[in-house]
């Protein structure tokens, strides 16, 4: 019998407490019970987003068709000679103690807009309702779950709840303009949202990977992104493995932002292509 | 809708719960402690059962978790030091009775707490390479070099071993 042999046969006489049975059938029957909860806040999530959406529409036509509210629009501060990323709508209110922060950025191509800008701001306006109205069901929720597990009105008066939308700006320059919106809550990073602008300002068109890198854009991206991936293991991060769903090549739904130097920044969602404690993951793709 | 592997997942641990706890064990060296690690390595795949794209995947999936969680809570806790004094040769010297098995596992805790499951993984858990390169998250030449040096640190007799 070889040394390994015997150490295998220790191994599998390691003692198996009697108690590790039924620990492990209860986590997986509370986690079954949570998840059901889950499903079904989705559901309802689901249906308030087809509502905010109508609601978002008849907004943003609103904000769009007012003579006067463009007029003021063109008076805050900006950015650039030609175009203005500025920010279109903000507020802050409070409702049931929960405290909500917009600032919902929109884009003015000056002269030679085509209709771009109408795209963008319409979106952005969309997403921002959409996420407030998620954000504050949520936060209802948690509240509900708070009170129904024991908790008073008045520990929940302690909790911090904001749901904030903002906007970055990560590059611009004569000719592209690039920016993030996003949105985030204070209780939970599980829901956080980014969409990114990447606006061609000669022809008013989204810039795509391909015209930042040419033809061969997902060779050259893909061959840059696992050789960073390798790097980064390397260094102690850890990736998903093409088998759990990791990075397999950048697809039609790959996003990205351009950063000061000119180059494209490649971002995958927390989860996506690494375990969720290593966050949201990027890579410069060099051109 | 995705489709979440929730249920399979279960139904994997449910089946194997023996063989996570060994592993957990083999790490942390305690009862109390090896069953958190095995609770909070479940926490963690069920509550993200959704990332789970390919169900034959699951057992690489789950012991990566798994590993990462002993390692977690080893760094937590310091304990790999506290091994390092436990098993210090010179103090099993004065012990009369210690059998081979008992010898080589001191031998191997010595080793990295990775290096350590590499060679659990692949001779008491019968783990191809391919599957435990994919449980580390590292390539195969790499686990094949981390395996070979560690079976030289321990001494083992390497004739006959089907790597």
């Amino acid at each position: 019998m070889t040394g390994l042999e015997k150490g295998r046969e220790a191994y599998e006489n390691i003692k198996i407490p009697e108690a590790l049975e039924q620990r492990v059938e209860q986590s997986v029957c509370r986690l079954r019970i949570k998840r059901k909860a889950q499903e079904r806040r989705q559901r309802r999530v689901r249906r308030v987003i087809g509502m905010a959406a109508i609601f978002a529409a008849t907004m943003t036509v609103a904000v769009n068709t007012s003579e006067a509210f463009a007029m003021e629009a063109r008076k805050l501060p900006v950015i650039g000679e030609l175009v203005r990323i500025m920010t279109i709508r903000s507020y802050e209110r409070t409702e049931k103690e929960m405290q909500v922060k917009v600032e919902v950025p929109g884009v003015d191509l000056g002269e030679n807009d085509n209709g771009l800008s109408n795209i963008v701001n319409e979106q952005i306006e969309r997403m921002t309702s959409q996420y407030e109205a998620e954000a504050l069901l949520r936060a209802e929720e948690y509240k509900e779950a708070f009170l129904a597990t024991g908790g008073t009105e008045e520990e929940w008066a302690q909790h911090d709840i904001r749901v904030k939308v903002w906007y970055e700006i990560k590059s611009q320059t004569k000719d592209t303009l690039s920016f993030a919106v996003k949105g985030t809550e204070s209780w939970t990073s599980a829901y956080a949202q980014t969409r990114y602008y990447n606006l061609d300002l000669k022809t008013n068109t989204f810039l795509t990977l391909e015209d930042l890198l040419g033809e061969d854009y997902a060779a050259i991206a893909n061959e840059q992104i696992k050789a960073q991936i390798e790097e980064r293991t390397n260094t102690g991060s850890v990736f998903l493995s093409t088998a759990e769903g990791g990075f397999t090549g950048i697809g039609e739904d790959t996003v990205f932002y351009i950063n000061e130097k000119g180059n494209p920044v490649v971002v995958f969602e927390k989860y996506t292509i690494a375990p969720g404690s290593m966050g949201e993951v990027e890579f410069e793709i060099k051109k | 809708m995705k489709h979440n592997y929730f249920e399979e997942i279960a139904q994997y641990i449910l089946e194997n719960e023996d063989k996570f706890y060994r592993l957990a064990y083999s790490n942390v060296q305690n009862p109390q402690d090896a069953m958190d690690v095995v609770q909070n390595a479940i926490y963690k795949a069920l509550s993200h059962a959704g990332e789970l794209k390919d169900i034959h995947a699951v057992k690489t999936w789950f012991y990566r978790i798994l590993m990462n969680e002993s390692i977690n809570f080893l760094k937590k806790n310091r304990r790999e030091l506290l091994v390092e004094e436990l098993v210090d040769e010179d103090a099993y010297i004065c012990m009369q009775e210690y059998d081979e098995a008992e010898e080589l596992d001191v031998r191997l805790r010595k080793l990295p707490t990775e290096v350590q499951n590499i060679i659990r993984l692949r001779f008491y858990e019968e783990l191809s390479l391919q599957e435990i390169a994919e449980v580390t998250g590292r390539n195969l030449n790499t686990i094949k070099a981390k395996l070979y040096r560690g079976l030289k640190a321990l001494r083992v007799e390497m004739e006959g071993l089907e790597l």
